[in-house]
C-alpha cells in the first residue's frame, strides 16, 4: 500500500518536473532567439552608425569646409596679431558700473570723477566749447586756475578711453 | 558451486522429462534461477547506460542549441574581413568599415543563362556581358559577379527573382577625406587586405593572421590613433599643391614632425592619390617621397656639419674659415652662390650658406669624425617606421677626403628626407635623437626611446643660428611675425644622365618653431620649381620653399596651438642670453 502511494508521488513529481524542464527549455529558446535578434540589431545599428561616421567625416573634411567658408562667410584666418594673452585683460569693471543695467557704459562715466567734472565749469565760469576753451587760456591772464585748461582736454579721453583700454 | 546445494529440495518436484529437457539444453548442472538474476542485472546495465547517453546527448543539444542559433544569423553576410578604424589624434575618422552588398552567383542553380545575362547587364551597364556569360556558363558552385554595387542595383536585380544569384554583405574600406591623408593611410585591396602604408602594417600587425582565420569577420572595436593631425594635414596639403602649381614643379612635399615626442603630425607627397578609387600601385609618379625617396638635400645638411664642429668643442661661433677663394681638390672646385672672398665666422657660413666655409669645417674635422657624426645622426643607415615604405640612403662606398667635402654641404649623400628631418629634430629639441612614428606617443615614452646626441648648449647654439638665418639669412621670407621660426634652406642640383644638372634643382627649407622653445619641425621640399618673374629668374630655396613654409606656418602654428608672441628680441639676445646664463 505504501509503495502505491510512492509509486504516484514519484510519477506526480516526474510529469511535474518533466513539464517544468520543457517550460524552462521553451523560455530559453525564446531568450536564445530574441538574443540572437538583438545581436543582429546591435550589428546592423553599428554598421549604420559606421556609415553615418563615414558621411559625417566626408561632410566634415576641412577641404571640404573650407570652400563652403570661403563661398558663404566672411571669415579670415587669424593673424598672429589678433591673439593676446590673458594676463593683458583689462580689470573688471566696478560692481557698482555694472549694476547700471540700462546703461552701463553711462554708468561707468558717471562713477568715474564727479567732483572733477564739476569744478571745471565753476573755475572756468564760461560757456565756451571745448575746443575754443585752449587758446582762450593763454590769452587769459596767467592766474592760479591756470591748470584748469588741462583736465577740460584730458577729461573728455578719460571716459571714452577707459573702457578701452 | 554452492546453488547446487540450494537447489537440491527443488529437484525432486520437478517431472523427469523436464529434468531431461533441461539438462540436454542447458546442462546437466545449472542453476536457472541464478542465471535468470544475473541476465536481469545485465539489461538493467545495458538499459541504464542507454538512458543515461540518451540524457547526456539530450543536455548537450539543449545546451548547444543556443549557440548555434545565434551563429545562423551571423553566417548569412560578412564574408570579408574586417579592419579596425583608424582616426587622426583629434579622433576623427580617417578610415571606416562601410557595409557594401555584392553580386555572386551559383551557376549549377542557375536555370536560364541568356536570359540572366539580359536581365543582369540591364541593372548593371557597366558589365562586362561576354565576360558574365563565360562566368555564368562555368560549373562552378560559386562566382563573384560585381563587388560592391549601390542598394537601387540590389533592389532592381532583387525584384528580378532570378534563380541562383544572391547578394552578400561585404565590408569596405572607406576613406572619408580623400586623397587628404593617401600616402600615410596607403590603401587596401578588393579583398580588404592592406596593400601599402598604416593599412599594410596593421595587417603586419596580426590582423591578417585573424583574416586568414576567418575570425576578423565582425567590426572590430579597438580603432586605431595615428599621430596626425587632420587639420594640419590639410592645411599643409592646400598650401603644397598651390606651391607645387605655382612653380610648376614635378612634386611637393611636407612634414611637421613634434621634436619632442617624435610625432609625425602631418606628411603630404604631391601628387597623391585617393584611395578610395583603386588604380595602379606601382605608378612611379606616386611614390611617398618622403620615406621611399632618397635625395641629396642640399644645404640643409651643413646644419650637421656645423652641429658636429660646435659639439666637438674644437670650433665655437667666433671660429672663422678662410672662403677667399674656391676650394681645389683633385681636378674640383667648390664654389659658394654669392661669393664673399674673404673669412667666414661660423654663423656667417651658416646663415650665407657657404659651400667652402661648410667644406673647410668638415675637412677641420676630420672625415672619421665626419662619418661616426652622421652615422650617430641616423643619416646612414634605413630607418624604419610604421610605414612598410622605407629606403636605404645611398652612401659612397669608398668614403674619402672628396665625400666628406661634398656631403658637408649636402651633396654626394642621398637619404630620405624623413631621416632628415629626424636628425635636424635631434639638433634642435636640446640633442635627443628620438625615431619618428606614425602613432600617438607621449612625451616620456619618447624620452625612453630616444637617446642622447650632441649637447643641450650645442642645440641651443643650431637654434641660435636658424633663427639668424631667418632674421639675416637665406630664410628671411619664411619670418612670421609672432612665431619665431628659425630655418636652413636647400638647393641640390638634381643627377640627370649621371651629371650634376645646373637648371633642374630640388629646394627644401627645414624650419624650427618656435626656435626659442622648439616644439616642431617642419619639412618643405619642391621638386624641380621653375623661375618666375616674381622670384627674378632664381630657382633656390629661399624663392619657393621658403615663402611656401612661411605660408604653411602661418596656417597651422594656431591649429598646433603655438602662441604668438610679437616684440620677442633677436635671436642673441633670446637664445643665446639664456645659455650664457645657464652655465
Amino acid at each position: 500500500m505504501i509503495f502505491r502511494v510512492i509509486n504516484f508521488v514519484v510519477i506526480g513529481a516526474l510529469v511535474l518536473a518533466a513539464a517544468y524542464v520543457y517550460r524552462i527549455k521553451f523560455d530559453s529558446t525564446v531568450q536564445a532567439e530574441h538574443l540572437a535578434k538583438l545581436r543582429g540589431e546591435v550589428r546592423r545599428e553599428r554598421d549604420r552608425i559606421a556609415a553615418l561616421r563615414a558621411e559625417w567625416g566626408e561632410l566634415d573634411n576641412p577641404a571640404r569646409i573650407e570652400i563652403l567658408a570661403k563661398r558663404f562667410l566672411q571669415l579670415k584666418p587669424i593673424a598672429p596679431t589678433q591673439f593676446d594673452s590673458l594676463d593683458r585683460l583689462p580689470e573688471r569693471p566696478p560692481d557698482d558700473a555694472r549694476a547700471a543695467n540700462d546703461d552701463p557704459i553711462g554708468g561707468m562715466i558717471g562713477n568715474l570723477d564727479p567732483p572733477e567734472t564739476g569744478t571745471i565749469p565753476a573755475a572756468q565760469a564760461a560757456p565756451a566749447a571745448p575746443a575754443a576753451a585752449p587758446p582762450e587760456a593763454p590769452s587769459g591772464a596767467p592766474n592760479p586756475p591756470s591748470g584748469a585748461p588741462n583736465p577740460p582736454s584730458g577729461a573728455p579721453n578719460l571716459p571714452s578711453g577707459a573702457p578701452n583700454q | 558451486m554452492s546453488a547446487t546445494a540450494e537447489t537440491l529440495p527443488i529437484a525432486p518436484a520437478e517431472p523427469w522429462r523436464r529434468r531431461l529437457l533441461r539438462s540436454l539444453l542447458y546442462g546437466r548442472n545449472s542453476n536457472r534461477a541464478a542465471k535468470a538474476r544475473a541476465r536481469i542485472g545485465l539489461a538493467i546495465i545495458a538499459f541504464a547506460v542507454v538512458y543515461g547517453i540518451i540524457a547526456v546527448r539530450l543536455v548537450m543539444f539543449a545546451a548547444v542549441s543556443d549557440g548555434r542559433i545565434a551563429h545562423r544569423v551571423v553566417s548569412g553576410d560578412a564574408i570579408a574581413t574586417a579592419r579596425p578604424d583608424i582616426l587622426d589624434r583629434n579622433g576623427e575618422v580617417l578610415a571606416t568599415d562601410v557595409r557594401v552588398p555584392s553580386l555572386y552567383a551559383e551557376p549549377r542553380r542557375l536555370i536560364d543563362v541568356d536570359e540572366a545575362v539580359e536581365l543582369l547587364t540591364a541593372d548593371l551597364p557597366d558589365l562586362d556581358a561576354t565576360e558574365l556569360r563565360e562566368r555564368l556558363s562555368s560549373r562552378r558552385g560559386f562566382v563573384w559577379l560585381k563587388r560592391d554595387i549601390t542598394s537601387e542595383q540590389q533592389r532592381e536585380i532583387y525584384h528580378q527573382g532570378l534563380p541562383g544569384i544572391g547578394f552578400l554583405n561585404e565590408n569596405k574600406r572607406d576613406y572619408p577625406n580623400g586623397a587628404e591623408v593617401s600616402h600615410l593611410l596607403g590603401r587596401v585591396d578588393i579583398d580588404n587586405q592592406g596593400t601599402a602604408g598604416v593599412e599594410k602594417w596593421l595587417d603586419n600587425q596580426g590582423l591578417a593572421a585573424l583574416h586568414l582565420a576567418g575570425l576578423a569577420t565582425d567590426r572590430l572595436q579597438t580603432p586605431v590613433q595615428l599621430a596626425v593631425d587632420l587639420r594640419v594635414q590639410h592645411a599643409l596639403r592646400d598650401e603644397l599643391v598651390k606651391a607645387r602649381d605655382k612653380f610648376h614643379a614635378i612634386a611637393a612635399a611636407g612634414l611637421v614632425l613634434n621634436v619632442r615626442t617624435g610625432e609625425i603630425v602631418a606628411m603630404v607627397s604631391e601628387p597623391d592619390y585617393d584611395p578610395n578609387i583603386p588604380h595602379n600601385p606601382r605608378d612611379p609618379g606616386l611614390i611617398n617621397r618622403l620615406t621611399t625617396g632618397v635625395y641629396e638635400m642640399g644645404s640643409t645638411f651643413k646644419a650637421f656639419t656645423v652641429a658636429m664642429a660646435l659639439d666637438s668643442g674644437k670650433v665655437t661661433l667666433k671660429s672663422s674659415f678662410d672662403a677667399h677663394n674656391p676650394l681645389h681638390y683633385g681636378k674640383f672646385d667648390i664654389h659658394d652662390f654669392e661669393p664673399m672672398q674673404r673669412s667666414l665666422t661660423v654663423p656667417e657660413i651658416f646663415t650665407y650658406s657657404s659651400n667652402i666655409g661648410a667644406a673647410r669645417i668638415a675637412m677641420a674635422m676630420g672625415v672619421d669624425a665626419h662619418k661616426a657624426f652622421l652615422k650617430k645622426m641616423g643619416q646612414l643607415d634605413r630607418l624604419r617606421t610604421e610605414l612598410p615604405e622605407s629606403a636605404e640612403p645611398i652612401v659612397p662606398k669608398r668614403w674619402g677626403e672628396l665625400n666628406t667635402i661634398t656631403i658637408a654641404f649636402g651633396h654626394g649623400l642621398s637619404v630620405a628626407p624623413l631621416q632628415a628631418v629626424m636628425g635636424v629634430g635631434a639638433l634642435m629639441n636640446g640633442g635627443i635623437l628620438i625615431p619618428p612614428t606614425f602613432l600617438k606617443r607621449s612625451e616620456a615614452e619618447a624620452q625612453a626611446l630616444g637617446h642622447r646626441v650632441i649637447k643641450p648648449e650645442t642645440s641651443a647654439m643650431m637654434r641660435y643660428l636658424m633663427r639668424l638665418n631667418v632674421e639675416k639669412g637665406t630664410a628671411s621670407k619664411a619670418d612670421v611675425a609672432g612665431y619665431y621660426i628659425g630655418g636652413k634652406t636647400g638647393t641640390a642640383d638634381k643627377v640627370v644622365f649621371g651629371r650634376y644638372s645646373k637648371t633642374r634643382v630640388l629646394t627644401d627649407f627645414m624650419a624650427v618653431l618656435p626656435a626659442d622653445q622648439p616644439r616642431y619641425v617642419l619639412l618643405i621640399m619642391l621638386d624641380e620649381p621653375k623661375a618666375l618673374p616674381e622670384t627674378h629668374g632664381f630657382t633656390t630655396s629661399g624663392w619657393n620653399a621658403v615663402p611656401t613654409g612661411g605660408a604653411v606656418v602661418a596656417r597651422i602654428a594656431p591649429l598646433l596651438g603655438i602662441e604668438p608672441r610679437l616684440d620677442l628680441p633677436p635671436a642673441d639676445q633670446q637664445i643665446l642670453a639664456s645659455l650664457k646664463e645657464s652655465r
